[in-house]
């Protein structure tokens, strides 16, 4: 109960961060893409949702990640995500579960919102996209009972593995610039191992990247960003050529 | 658009926090053998020999372990089934997770026989919250013949599955025989 407080607390927390960022981006002058292009710059990002959530959720699972995005005609974008992550838990039974590894996640994204007529220019995105995910993770199981039962006797193992698992997600995403080249957005994935199967004698609690190894997963993100601009020079001259056709 | 966003935004929050996952194990951990009785019975007119699942009115059934001092086998202390009526004519036994036989005896009214399972054992991860079981292969089953008859293994795999995996026939009027002297 005192984690879905938490969770409720830290949600309308976030909100407020999206509501503001909201207000500030109609003070924003957008410095608009060029969608003719197809190089538009790429951005950098780190996901602060996985830190905040680890902690405040609970402090058996943990993940920080990291982006970068290239904007292809400000309709495609292909990103290539990294990150690291890790488990600590012991279960009721008193079973320990520990592993430590990094995780890549590829992919591409669309920008489904279209520029309607007589709107103001904007770098603001609505995405939806897939990512393929890849980890190659060790993990630890100990204090494993092989149960008691009637003939008496009991054996304790442990077991040590180093499993690679790959996974699609679909993603869906709001980026917002919230000052000049600085990004905030969120998105949500819905994950699935591509192989639920394990070739080993166990099975991971947690894979690095996915999360809790249910065979599906629910990831949230919330990701500050910043665009670099390799065609400064280019976007100037737009920016000129706006202000021109505004004055006249 | 905005308004759309948001309320997704929301709503993909709380989806998320009721995706909390449960920490209690939901799968069976109850791997025993079943055994079934089977009655058979020879039709004199047709030569057929027909088998029926029957109950008993009263089976003893107790594990016997192997002392590796002496070598001999003695009778573990917990009864599995203690003088019970069985109405549904089958019973369960769990095998030795740490040995490649099992031996039970059973007592049905007076007559006593031993039955030996040979078997190989598996640890089966199952999860974090479940833990381990061990399940079996059956290789081969004997039975002293004193009131059954025959042994026909059925399914070979003993797991959390309840289902039948050995068929004990016995011939109704042996078992029935008077004993004499």
């Amino acid at each position: 109960m005192r984690r879905i407080f938490v969770y409720i607390i830290s949600s309308l927390l976030l909100c407020l961060v999206v509501s503001t960022t909201y207000a500030q981006k109609k003070k924003q002058i957008a410095i608009p893409t060029d969608s003719t292009r197809w190089m538009n710059g790429f951005t950098v990002h780190l996901d602060v949702a996985s830190l905040v959530m680890s902690s405040m959720l609970n402090n058996e699972t943990y993940s920080t990640e990291g982006g970068i995005q290239l904007d292809l005609k400000h309709k495609f974008f292909p990103t290539f995500e990294i990150g690291v992550a890790g488990a600590n838990k012991v279960s009721t039974d008193n079973i320990g579960y520990k592993t430590n590894g990094m995780f890549e996640r590829i992919g591409v994204d669309f920008n489904l919102r279209k520029k309607k007529k007589d709107s103001k220019p904007t770098n603001n995105l609505f995405t939806a996209g897939l990512r393929i995910g890849m980890s190659n993770f060790k993990y630890n199981l100990t204090n494993v009972v092989i149960p008691y039962n009637y003939w008496g006797g009991s054996e304790i193992k442990n077991y040590s593995e180093t499993p690679t698992k790959i996974w699609y997600e679909i993603v869906v995403g709001v980026q917002v610039e919230v000052l000049k080249n600085f990004y905030m957005g969120w998105s949500i994935r819905d994950k699935n191992l591509i192989s639920s199967e394990f070739s080993g004698e166990s099975a991971p609690w947690f894979i690095p990247g996915f999360g809790i190894n249910n065979g599906t997963n629910w990831g949230f993100n919330y990701t500050i960003g910043y665009h670099f601009w390799p065609q400064k020079k280019v976007l100037k001259n737009n920016k000129t050529l706006l202000i021109q056709q505004k004055n006249n | 658009m905005k308004k759309y966003i948001f309320i997704l935004f929301i709503v993909s929050l709380f989806f998320n926090a009721s995706c909390v996952t449960d920490e209690t194990c939901i799968q069976s951990k109850y791997v025993k053998l079943t055994a079934g009785f089977y009655q058979t019975t020879l039709n004199d007119s047709t030569k057929i020999i027909s088998t029926t699942q029957t109950g008993f009115d009263s089976i003893t059934v107790q594990g016997m372990k192997l002392d590796t001092l002496t070598g001999a086998y003695h009778l573990v202390d917990s009864i599995l089934y203690n003088n019970n009526k069985l109405k549904l004519g089958s019973i369960n036994l769990p095998l030795n997770n740490f040995a490649f036989q099992s031996k039970f005896k059973l007592t049905l009214n007076t007559k006593v026989d031993t039955l030996t399972i040979y078997h190989q054992h598996f640890n089966d991860y199952l999860s974090l919250e479940c833990g381990c079981i061990v399940t079996h292969s059956i290789d081969t089953v004997t039975v002293t013949k004193h009131f059954i008859d025959s042994v026909q293994i059925r399914i070979h795999d003993v797991n959390a599955l309840n289902v039948e995996n050995i068929r004990l026939y016995y011939n109704y009027l042996t078992f029935h025989k008077p004993i004499s002297n």
